[in-house]
């Protein structure tokens, strides 16, 4: 009973936290510019909030190794990509045309 | 690794092998992952078509609806957190209330919808279509790929608590349940990814 108590309450933290970060999202997307620090900030949130989803609400944080694994790498791989195509446009734009 | 570990979730699973859990089914898996590597392929047409239209790509967000992301987003976000506790509430025996929190999601996929088509009307009001220019070509096609699979993913609620009501699952056996959740959860994190690509970052 103890259990289920904790992991409700968990959640219930766990959801507050994701709002806190979508809020603070909206508050970022009314700025009139995005510099380098608050496009890193952004990725970082997508970051924190798909490991949030991914762990606690698909509940993969002990599970199988590659299905956890995957779903992990692609909040890592799109945060990474949101900060690299801030960083080197000019060059992706170069590597990407045909 | 094969460490006995206690596990977070469930309490009629009190030790697992931690590599070895995996909820849901094979099929369900397979149908996420396709359509999480469907939506990482439009993510990098977004990322490809920014770096090579930078000017379009940054006043783009300035002029979608940023109230209607917003809002869409806590609302997916809620619908996440009442799914899981509609699976809490399945393995706690109660099915009742199961139910009740998955009418919760229904509720919130619905004005999500609502909230996207009012969206829509909103940027048609501003003349901003798809042919506008190509960040709202990405926009619309990733937004309504998206408003696509919460319709769908509302109906398989629904089936999921007809189900339920008709005594289908029970604490020890509700994979149905699981499923759909897990893929409710996919639908989630397309969009609090999208969320940021198109109203945020700029």
């Amino acid at each position: 009973m103890k259990a289920e108590l904790s992991q409700v309450k968990r959640i219930n933290y766990l959801w507050f936290l994701l709002i806190g970060l979508t809020l603070f999202s909206a508050f970022m997307a009314e700025q009139p510019t995005t510099g380098f620090k608050s496009v890193v900030i952004m990725a970082l949130v997508l970051a924190v909030k798909g490991r949030i989803i991914v762990d606690h609400f698909m509940e993969l944080k002990h599970s199988h190794k590659i299905v956890r694994t995957l779903m992990q790498v692609y909040f890592y791989v799109i945060p990474a990509l949101i900060i690299l195509i801030y960083l080197f446009p000019d060059q992706i734009a170069k590597w990407t045309t045909l | 690794m094969n460490t006995i570990v206690h596990s977070e979730y469930g309490r009629e699973i009190k030790f697992h092998h931690r590599s070895d859990r995996v909820p849901g089914n094979m099929a369900i898996w397979a149908a996420i992952l396709a359509e999480m590597s469907e939506f990482a392929i439009m993510f990098i047409v977004y990322f490809l078509a920014k770096v090579h239209h930078p000017d379009i790509f940054q006043e783009g967000p300035a002029r979608l609806n940023t109230l209607a992301g917003t809002a869409n987003t806590v609302i997916m976000l809620t619908s996440s957190f009442f799914v899981v506790r509609a699976v809490f509430s399945m393995r706690n025996n109660n099915p009742e209330t199961s139910s009740r929190w998955l009418w919760g999601a229904v509720v919130c996929g619905v004005l999500y919808l609502i909230i996207k088509y009012f969206e829509y009307q909103w940027n048609s009001a501003q003349g901003l279509a798809t042919e506008t220019n190509i960040f709202y070509g990405v926009y619309y096609y990733v937004t309504f790929n998206h408003f696509l699979h919460v319709g769908w993913g509302s109906a398989a609620i629904v089936w999921v608590i007809y189900r339920i009501n008709t005594g289908n699952y029970t604490k020890d056996e509700h994979e149905g349940l699981i499923n759909m959740a897990l893929y409710w959860h996919m639908i989630d994190l397309a969009w609090i990814t999208i969320f940021p690509l198109m109203y945020v970052i700029r």
